[in-house]
């Protein structure tokens, strides 16, 4: 049936796209939009000067929350013809030399051309401080967007920060500075005069925790297939963000559109329902408050379902609770345990020595000829393990320490002492290769054997 | 050789074109020195020709007036670098783009105005509780300009006590006085040190202050050490201040050297006021020979007290009806308890009014009361911290746990993460929760490091990476136990 072919793939792309290139859909955090907003539109329509900074973990959604509300903001005629909206990032600019320079382009000031800034570091600072104090309640009001504020904080003198949170704080053109941050203690980053200068504002977005029942129908929200009149809703929505001029919002070209979808009603009645039946089993259930238990935020589930919906193809058209489970299962995995069943037999020996050195010495550091000599006591009574040369086994232990199964005392040490003599340590839990030991395919039985105890 | 010869003419030139301002004569550009203080004597001198230039104008002179005096002819958009030409030249004036319909004054509440109002950038024309700093700066600067000699002032204190503030307040009012022709005129000049990106800029901002051209430091550092060093009649005092001064200093302390030098100069008539935070920054930071030039000349701004941060507010307040008075005595009390801080007492104020606007959108008449000041303290003020545990995934609340115990059982801050891990496993087993392993126990501590509940290092010392905890055991035991009532 191609026809069903075809609905599915289109399903899973409609699913992938919205999972990863919706970028303004906020749920929940009512009063923290609504404050961010409020504050936002005072500073276009009134000219007033603000300060606010956006505190959460990370994948809270306070890039979300910020998208959500300009492209609220932009269905308004006085915000967008009103504002200048400059965005920084403190990943791309590490100094304030280049976060100056982008400012300066982004406010089409007077000596950028076509994004080449002309001048000094020292005469863009004073023509930035000369426009701004040159505007007053009649000039543009400009929001400045800082993400990764803390990482503003460690530029030299704070310079930037002193001198937005300053403008802001004096009656010159209206500014808005909103930092957005995951740090907690943001505020003890600033300067004192900074500090002051700060209004103090905060708005944290914590991710709704012991509320497991939002979190399933969350699932089911990101799962759903929306109906035409929703989709509709939404297209109008993404429409407006065309209209803004700004190139800050370099998403809008990519972001998700829901006009390119049309599903056929019965499908996604089918579809629909069947993600409510599938919602209402307990081993659905169990993987969720699993995946619920370790991380509670949104970006954690998307990424989650992406992988999920992935497995969409005409042959499986449904999403079984077995995949679920099986998916979550890779989730709890222990990658280390992994890496050690690939490793070779001789491999696997050195580590059980090393084991046996560190159970016996209490995780005292051990040395290629410690483990080496530990080794040979057991190579020499085993009928596997007799002829293994002495290079190999230490081209064996370079190899763990390669893929930092051990590691160096001192990561300066290399090249002091000789590679047999240089002293490491295990990376490794002792349940851990108790697991590998148990998990490794055609073992020994000797090493096996030798494995639990120490004395052959 | 010629070019030894050019050298100090052309500075001559220059220096010249910084004594236009003070002598308010555009011919005087052309002379050369020498014939400049025979000039000086005779007020009614003018000369022939002002506009023939004289021969021994420099090229890049003339060569930039006339390209300028094209270009005004026709009218053609300026290219970037000859825009930058212009901005340095001072002729190009900065300014912001233009809204498309003006702020509305009209309809506005009472909320509204109070808020404008609470504003820290709305200064009033007299500080309350500052009179008697005011007095004493203004006495000290009136007393130079009259005596017409030069010197230094400090003026410390911690941030948002008003400092600045008084004193552009003083500047102002000495500047009406000198409008009534009661006071020598003076210039006035100001500085930041944190507008400026080193500290030998500050040559470059008081240059163009005083002339409005955009020059090198070194040249604009030379025409001013020639300006303040060279005397010349008529000559008006001139007022420097100084702002965040601490900035300044660099190791070699020159830029403030200088400063607090020209002063010291008869010819100068420099008076620098300098602002910082620190009371002991010139014994601290200064050298010796800074600290002996800076004098002895220092004012100290207290943090207020709640009387007078009440006061404060309810001067821009008067005659509105807004604030109910015992909610400005609350966040007087609150903002005098922790920093004196006039910034933050009506940043907190204009908050109230914030949520007194939200909170009562149906009420006609709307009055910031207890409840609403209460509410912006608590935003303002109060520490997230148990919020945020409360808000961490169970695995997350109980790692914090585990590195709790550990913090316990070892009785040092400092833990291990293998020591972690272990109280993990136990505390894992008792609760009857399955064992995260210790790659996802390593990402939750990353997790936990992001957010700055604990602090640790960089995962790539896997099982041996230090955990600190950045919260107090208390606020953990507190907020999971709040949770599970």
């Amino acid at each position: 049936m191609p026809e069903i072919g075809q609905e599915i793939r289109r399903t899973r792309r409609f699913l992938k796209e919205r999972l990863q290139r919706d970028y303004t859909t906020l749920r929940g955090y009512e009063a923290e939009r609504a404050n961010v907003r409020q504050l936002l539109q005072r500073t276009a329509e009134m000219g007033e000067s603000n300060s606010l900074l956006l505190i959460g973990p990370r994948g809270a959604g306070k890039t979300t929350l910020i998208n959500a509300v300009l492209t609220d903001l932009l269905l308004n005629e006085a915000f967008v013809n009103n504002t200048l909206i400059v965005h920084l990032d403190g990943n791309l600019h590490t100094d304030d030399r280049i976060a100056l320079k982008s400012i300066t382009v982004q406010m089409r000031l007077e000596n950028a051309t076509d994004g080449k800034v002309f001048g000094s570091f020292a005469e863009n600072l004073a023509f930035l401080l000369q426009c701004l104090k040159a505007g007053d309640k009649q000039s543009k009001s400009v929001v400045f967007i800082l993400e990764e504020f803390d990482l503003f904080c460690t530029h030299h003198n704070q310079t930037l920060l002193y001198n937005l949170f300053d403008v802001s704080q004096s009656a010159q053109a209206p500014i808005c500075v909103l930092g957005v941050t995951c740090r907690l203690d943001v505020i003890e980053l600033l300067e004192k005069r900074v500090k002051s200068r700060f209004s103090h504002r905060q708005v944290f977005l914590f991710p709704s925790a012991n509320k497991f029942d939002a979190y399933t129908q969350l699932f089911q929200q990101l799962m759903c297939i929306p109906s035409k009149k929703e989709l509709d809703a939404q297209v109008d929505r993404v429409d407006s963000l065309e209209q803004f001029k700004s190139d800050a919002f370099c998403f809008k070209h990519q972001h998700f559109d829901g006009l390119e979808y049309d599903f056929d009603k019965k499908y996604t009645d089918s579809w629909n329902k069947h993600i409510a039946k599938l919602l209402k089993l307990p081993a659905t259930q169990k993987t969720l408050q699993m995946l619920y238990d370790f991380d509670v935020s949104e970006a954690f589930l998307k990424t989650f379902l992406y992988r999920l919906v992935a497995q969409l193809k005409p042959a499986a058209p449904l999403i079984t609770v077995e995949q679920l489970s099986a998916l979550a299962n890779q989730y709890e995995s222990d990658d280390k345990v992994e890496l050690l069943c690939g490793l070779s037999v001789i491999e696997l020996c050195l580590i059980i020595a090393i084991k046996h050195h560190s159970q016996i010495y209490d995780r005292d550091p051990f040395n290629f000829e410690i483990v080496f000599a530990r080794f040979s006591k057991f190579a020499k009574v085993s009928t596997t393990m007799q002829g293994v040369e002495r290079a190999i086994v230490l081209k064996a232990f370079e190899h763990l320490r390669i893929v930092e199964l051990i590691m160096p005392l001192s990561s300066s040490g290399m090249g002091k002492l000789q590679k047999e003599f240089e002293m490491h340590k295990l990376a490794l839990t002792y349940g851990q290769i108790q697991q590998a030991v148990q998990r490794y395919q055609a073992l020994p039985t000797e090493v096996a054997q030798w494995a639990q105890s120490s004395l052959i | 050789t010629r070019l030894a010869e050019g050298t100090p003419r052309r500075s001559i030139q220059l220096s010249n074109i910084v004594e236009q301002r003070i002598f308010k004569d555009d011919d005087i550009i052309s002379t050369p020195k020498r014939a400049r203080s025979k000039l000086a004597e005779d007020v009614d001198y003018t000369p022939k020709k002002s506009s023939q230039k004289t021969p021994t104008r420099p090229r890049r002179v003339s060569t930039a007036i006339s390209a300028s005096a094209s270009k005004s002819k026709e009218q053609a958009p300026l290219t970037p670098s000859q825009k930058l030409k212009k901005i340095r030249s001072g002729e190009l004036s900065p300014s912001m783009e233009q809204r498309c319909q003006p702020v509305d004054a009209a309809q506005k509440s009472q909320l509204q105005l109070a808020r404008e109002q609470l504003h820290v950038s709305v200064v009033p024309k007299s500080l309350p509780c500052r009179e008697k700093e005011f007095d004493n700066i203004y006495s000290f600067l009136e007393g130079k300009i009259e005596d017409q000699c030069g010197g230094c002032m400090y003026v410390s204190g911690v941030p948002g006590t008003g400092k600045t503030a008084t004193v552009t307040g003083v500047i102002r009012t000495l500047q009406r006085q000198v409008e009534q022709r009661k006071l020598p005129a003076f210039e006035f000049l100001e500085i930041n040190g944190m507008r400026l990106t080193e500290p030998r800029q500050a040559y470059v901002q008081i240059y163009k202050q005083l002339t409005g051209k955009t020059v090198t430091w070194e040249h604009a550092h030379t025409l001013l050490e020639k300006r303040f060093t060279t005397p010349a009649p008529r000559r008006t005092t001139t007022v420097l201040l100084v702002d965040e001064l601490d900035i300044l200093c660099n190791r070699r302390q020159d830029v403030v050297y200088n400063l607090l030098d020209w002063p010291t100069k008869a010819a100068a008539r420099l008076v620098v006021v300098t602002i910082a935070n620190t009371m002991d920054l010139p014994e601290r930071v200064l050298m010796g020979k800074v600290t002996s030039r800076l004098g002895l000349t220092r004012l100290t701004f207290q943090p207020y007290t709640h009387k007078q941060l009440q006061e404060i507010v309810g001067a821009r307040l008067a005659g509105s009806e807004a604030f109910k008075g015992e909610a400005v005595q609350l966040v007087a009390r609150k903002v005098a308890a922790v920093s004196g801080d006039a910034r933050r007492a009506l940043d907190i104020c204009r908050r109230a009014t914030e949520i007194a606007d939200t909170n009562e959108a149906q009420s006609s008449q709307k009055c910031v009361n207890l409840l609403h000041v209460q509410q912006a303290l608590a935003e303002m003020i109060a520490s997230a911290k148990v919020q945020a545990i409360k808000n961490c995934s169970r695995l997350e609340q109980i790692f914090l746990q585990a590195v709790a115990a550990e913090v316990t059982r070892t009785g040092v801050e400092e833990t291990t993460f293998m020591g972690v891990y272990q109280q993990l496993e136990t505390i894992v087993a008792f609760m009857g929760v399955a064992l995260p392993a210790p790659g996802r126990a390593l990402s939750l501590c990353a997790k936990l490091g992001a957010e700055r509940l604990i602090i640790s290092e960089h995962s790539r010392h896997d099982l041996y990476q230090k955990i600190l905890l950045n919260v107090s055991t208390d606020d953990i035991h507190y907020a999971l136990r709040v949770e599970a009532n």
